[in-house]
């Protein structure tokens, strides 16, 4: 008598995963009830907000969220430098695919279109429709403008930096390339922040100054753009901190640690409410910085001591017999750190690095609360008291809203960071 | 036989060097270390002398003093649902902030430990439903910021769903939902150590019966049913108890704007301690979950092998590895609640950080108060790291 | 084996001949992939049965089988008169029957030697602390090593692991025990220990089925000798017909390969 197999019936997956026993069976019931219920209650608050008007007010304030009070006329300057932007992240990730082919350990050669297509839209699919439902949003016609221009840029700038990325190029045109790439992002932001630089368009040319100081930045941009400019300057600060650690130097060592631990212990909010108030003692008259700048220079010390314990680790991953073919091929302690161990350091702790970088984004949210810079946040806490919404307790649309986009951005690079993971096949235990 | 020529003699000064031919003290590994160091902290002391002096200048411009004397002068301000008048003195107040944040922090650690275990468990659970329901919450909880969390808990939920006093929601006539704080049932009529004597003994006796139980079991070979005998010993004390002190419970009840009865939680700390608890126990459901599939499949195996139940393998094999895992960042989620409990100085919660800022704000100084509050963080952090890492190696699993 | 030594391990009493394991038309899938396709065997009891073949033939996948580490998909598998299938008690019963020593032991870390033997006993056997702990230590010295008792399995060698792997699978006194290639991860001045080990309870009248590479066992202490190649079995024989005039053209390829 034998038993022939049968591809698991409905019936079968329905009885093995719901109701494997009969404590089972009342936790399907419950827990399932309980999920329809909120995902029906979920969509009903969604839906009737369109219906009766109470998503207006991210409607109307969608401007001021995203971009705070950024001039209207002047909102070409940010189109453009996104633009650029988009080129520039175009660029080099059509470099790192190029590079990839190169060394054949490209994980799209072959594929094809459909599935290319197909992965692509599971990965950004979310981001893109959220985008979507945010331009759906806007009146005029800037917005769409601007996002389809860097859409076209960012794939202009992937098919150049592929074309760059498989080719050998004599060591001089790489180096122009990396001061060149490096440059465009600081280019972009004195751009933004400086009166002096003409606008693209004749139109919008004003005898007014049209840049927007980097002071009055606000709406979902500040949390962007803070959270990107503290990690980028954290990096060089935490992982001279990270060498100072692991060196056998006391002096060296005992103050990394001290500024480490002493960091580590303390709050992020309790940092920022003190720069809020104390920063201006630090430094002579003339220098006393905007509420912005106090951020991120504080977002900058924060996080300098995050990735220094991030790049330790990293470190530590390396093996010892690494280092010591360097110094037995005869390089300095200099080379082979940079050479050898570095490379092999920070590719390990990459997405360590991501999740630091995600984690920094969703704290510049404490920065609105603590310095009172209108950030997507505070901004959306603010709309509800105009006298258009107040008292309708539209609080909490706003704080939905608020909580999407910063979800939609968190989980996108939480999992591209996991795929990260698997591709180079370094995951932490 | 022609004579070999004999090897060169090795003379003393071919191999160590004369006291006259030392290294030259510009390329002497030791010399050099020695003035990185130097040069390193020449940098360091200018930039810290550099910032000084700005301190220094700046606070004597403006007048503000830079010593700790303002701790003795008075507060004046009050702190809603503590004893405390604006005639005493700071210290005083910082006192209360530091307890207030002890209290959130030790309820919430205790909570978000129990929901994350709860969830942690869910997400490998073999029931569709659970899991996926465990997952969601994480997958959306984890990619929030706890800011927003504690807004919608406090704008959205303290302020907008809980009625007004005057309407409040009395569910089983046991509790007194209002926006003006939640009453929950509490004693009267007897002193709380003496309930706290008899909740000592209970557990004393949970304790001595779960091992008497632990040798029978060891001498006949039978389940010992030890936490279940003793557990339920436990409550016969608290009853027996009860009624012997002649305990009774105040269950707490609506009186014009106040809550009469019962205890009163603040609406703050709760607001606060929701959305900590909710935030945290989506971190701890992912260490709980990784830290259980970090432990090799050989070892269920195993255990599968030798005929132990589902049961008993979870808790004599898979947990007890699994728990050992988990100790470092478990001890990592606790101490970013300790720190993110300062987010309830934007939400009316007068923990430390709100102490220190109305503080300031009524005129004191404002680099050593928060100097000071910062400093009882970083203490509260060692503490807390010095416990995580007994524990770490108390269970540390013994190898060569 | 017909000398019967008298040592703890003889348990099986029933004449050598009746079978105690049967598989009949088993066949195992992993997703589309047939890791077992009509496999009939049977063993009879004190029989020692040795398998080997190329790596990815499903003598792994076979073995898991019988104590239900994988689940066949079709055919049937009886355990000393047990249906093996989704019942649970059945699950259980024939898991106490059968021992297994797994290729990277498997013994419990936090445990030490003795707790990790006496755990099952305790716990399904429901043997009393003392009575485990003294049975325990008599396994102990059968593999030779009762001065690691108190020891934890991290501060023995791999030798000693996998023996203590193999006392802690003879604590619950099975019927059949399992071997899935033992000695693989062990350093070779060790795996002569535990080879020596498994001979004692061969001449002990132990049933056998063992997945090895180790072919001077199968010849000294086999009855038969099973090759498997592609998920199927090929070839099945005494030690000497096996090694000296094997039938098949595959047996006589993976042979040529490895001796």
């Amino acid at each position: 008598m034998t038993t022939t197999v049968a591809k698991p019936s409905r019936v079968t997956w329905v009885r093995r995963n719901l109701f494997r026993t009969p404590l089972d069976g009342i936790l399907t019931i419950v827990f399932g009830s309980l999920g329809l219920y909120v995902i029906f209650r979920g969509v009903l608050f969604v839906a009737s907000g369109f219906v009766n008007g109470r998503w207006q007010i991210i409607d109307d304030n969608l401007k001021l969220l995203m971009v705070g009070l950024w001039p209207v006329q002047n909102l070409i300057r940010i189109g453009v430098s996104v633009a650029v932007l988009a080129l520039w992240a175009g660029v080099i990730g059509g470099v790192i695919a190029g590079r990839q082919k190169r060394r054949g350990t490209s994980s799209i050669e072959g594929l094809t279109a459909m599935q290319r297509a197909s992965d692509l839209t599971r990965r950004f699919g979310l981001v893109t429709a959220t985008l979507l439902l945010l331009l759906s949003l806007t009146d005029t016609a800037g917005p769409w403008i601007m996002v389809l221009s860097a859409f076209v840029a960012g794939v202009i700038g992937r098919v150049i930096g592929g074309w760059i990325g498989v080719r050998f190029l004599p060591i001089w045109v790489s180096r122009l390339f990396t001061v060149v790439m490096v440059a465009v992002p600081i280019g972009v932001f004195l751009y933004l922040t400086s009166p002096w630089l003409p606008d693209p368009l004749p139109a919008a040319r004003s005898s007014e100054p049209s840049a927007w100081p980097l002071a009055e930045w606000e709406g979902f941009m500040f949390n962007l753009t803070s959270a990107a400019a503290g990690i980028v300057l954290s990096f060089p600060i935490g992982l001279l901190l990270a060498l100072g650690r692991r060196s056998k130097l006391r002096l060296l060592q005992g103050i990394s640690i001290v500024y480490i631990e002493f960091v580590r212990g303390a709050p992020l909010y309790v940092l920022l409410l003190m720069a809020n108030v104390s920063l201006e003692f630090f430094v002579p008259e003339a220098l006393a910085p905007s509420r912005v700048v106090r951020a991120i220079v504080t977002f900058t010390l924060f996080t300098a001591a995050y990735i220094a314990e991030i790049v330790r680790g990293g470190l530590q991953s390396v093996p010892v017999g690494q280092e010591e073919a360097g110094k037995a091929l005869g390089l300095t302690p200099t080379k082979q750190m940079r050479l050898i161990v570095l490379p092999q350091a920070l590719r390990n702790v990459i997405p360590a690095q991501i999740g630091q970088f995600i984690s920094l984004f969703k704290d510049t949210t404490l920065a609105g609360l603590a310095l009172g810079i209108l950030d997507l946040l505070a901004g959306a806490t603010a709309i509800t008291q105009q006298p258009d919404f107040r008292g309708q307790g539209l609080i909490i649309e706003a704080l939905v809203f608020v909580g999407f986009l910063f979800w939609v951005g968190s989980f996108t690079m939480s999992r591209e960071s996991q795929r990260l993971e698997k591709k180079l096949g370094v995951g932490t235990r | 036989m022609a004579a070999s020529p004999s090897p060169p003699k090795l003379t003393s000064s071919m191999t160590t060097p004369t006291p006259e031919q030392r290294v030259p003290f510009w390329r002497n590994v030791s010399f050099l270390k020695w003035l990185f160091q130097l040069v390193v902290f020449a940098i360091v002391a200018a930039v810290a002398i550099w910032l000084y002096n700005n301190f220094r200048n700046n606070t004597a411009e403006s007048g503000i003093p830079t010593n700790f004397n303002f701790l003795t002068n008075p507060a004046s301000f009050d702190i809603p649902g503590a004893d405390f008048a604006p005639t005493e003195r700071f210290q005083n107040a910082f006192v209360i902030g530091v307890l207030n944040t002890i209290r959130v922090s030790i309820v919430g650690i205790i909570l978000a430990t129990i929901l994350g275990i709860l969830i942690g468990i869910g997400r490998l659970s073999k029931n569709w439903v659970v899991r996926k329901i465990s997952t969601v919450y994480v997958e959306i909880i984890r990619n929030l910021p706890l800011l927003v969390i504690m807004t919608f808990t406090f704008l959205g939920v303290v302020l907008q769903l809980l009625p007004r006093i005057e309407n409040s929601w009395t569910p089983l006539d046991l509790l007194v939902i209002s926006n003006r704080g939640i009453g929950v049932p509490w004693y009267q009529d007897t002193s709380g150590l003496a309930l706290f004597l008899v909740l000592l003994v209970g557990l004393i006796g949970w304790w001595l019966i779960a091992r008497w139980r632990h040798r029978v079991s060891d001498r006949t070979g039978q389940p010992s049913h030890g936490g279940l005998i003793g557990g339920a010993f436990f409550l016969l004390v608290l009853v027996v108890g009860w009624l012997l002190l002649g305990a009774s419970f105040t269950t707490p009840v609506v009186d014009g704007r106040q809550i009469a009865g019962g205890i009163r939680v603040d609406p703050s700390f709760f607001a606060v301690l929701i959305a900590l608890v909710i935030y945290t126990a989506s971190h701890i459901a992912e260490i709980v979950r990784g830290s259980i599939q970090a432990v090799p499949a050989g070892q269920g195996e195993a255990a599968s092998a030798l005929a132990l139940s589902g049961f008993q393998r979870l808790w004599n094999v898979v947990l007890p590895q699994a728990m050992r895992i988990a100790i470092p960042p478990l001890g990592n989620q606790y101490l970013n609640l300790i720190k993110n409990s300062s987010l309830g100085a934007g939400f009316a919660y007068f923990e430390l950080t709100n102490v220190t800022q109305v503080t300031v704000g009524n005129g004191s100084p404002a680099v050593p108060a928060f100097f000071l509050a910062l400093v009882f963080y970083i203490a509260l952090s060692l503490i807390t790291s010095a416990f995580v890492n007994l524990a770490n190696r108390r269970f540390k699993l013994v190898e060569r | 084996m017909s000398d019967t030594s008298p040592s703890v391990f003889a348990d099986a009493t029933e004449g050598v001949g009746d079978s105690i394991i049967e598989l009949d038309h088993v066949d195992k899938f992993f997703g589309s992939f047939q890791a077992l396709s009509d496999i009939n065997l049977r063993i009879g009891r004190q029989e020692v049965v040795v398998v080997i073949g190329p790596s990815g033939s499903g003598k792994s996948t076979m073995i898991r089988c019988i104590n239900r580490l994988e689940e066949h998909d079709n055919g049937r598998i009886v355990v000393d008169g047990i249906e093996l299938s989704a019942d649970v008690k059945n699950i259980q019963e024939i898991r106490r029957e059968t021992g297994m020593v797994f290729q990277q032991f498997n013994l419990f870390p936090h445990l030490t030697v003795l707790d990790n033997i006496t755990l099952a006993p305790k716990q399904v056997r429901r043997m009393p602390k003392k009575e485990a702990e003294e049975w325990g230590m008599d396994l102990l010295t059968q593999v030779k090593i009762p001065e690691q008792a108190k020891k934890y399995p991290g501060q023995l060698s791999g030798g000693q692991q996998q023996r203590v792997a193999i006392a802690r699978s003879l604590a619950m006194k099975p019927k059949v025990m399992l071997f899935d290639e033992p000695t693989s991860a062990l350093d070779p001045e060790m795996i002569g220990e535990v080879l020596d080990t498994m001979k004692d309870l061969a001449k002990g009248g132990m049933t056998m089925i063992v997945v090895t590479h180790e072919m001077g066992f199968a010849r000294e202490v086999a009855d038969r000798v099973v090759f498997m190649a592609d998920g199927q079995i090929v070839e099945v024989g005494t030690p000497q017909h096996f090694f000296e005039s094997p039938d098949e053209d595959r047996t006589k390829l993976f042979l040529s390969q490895i001796l």
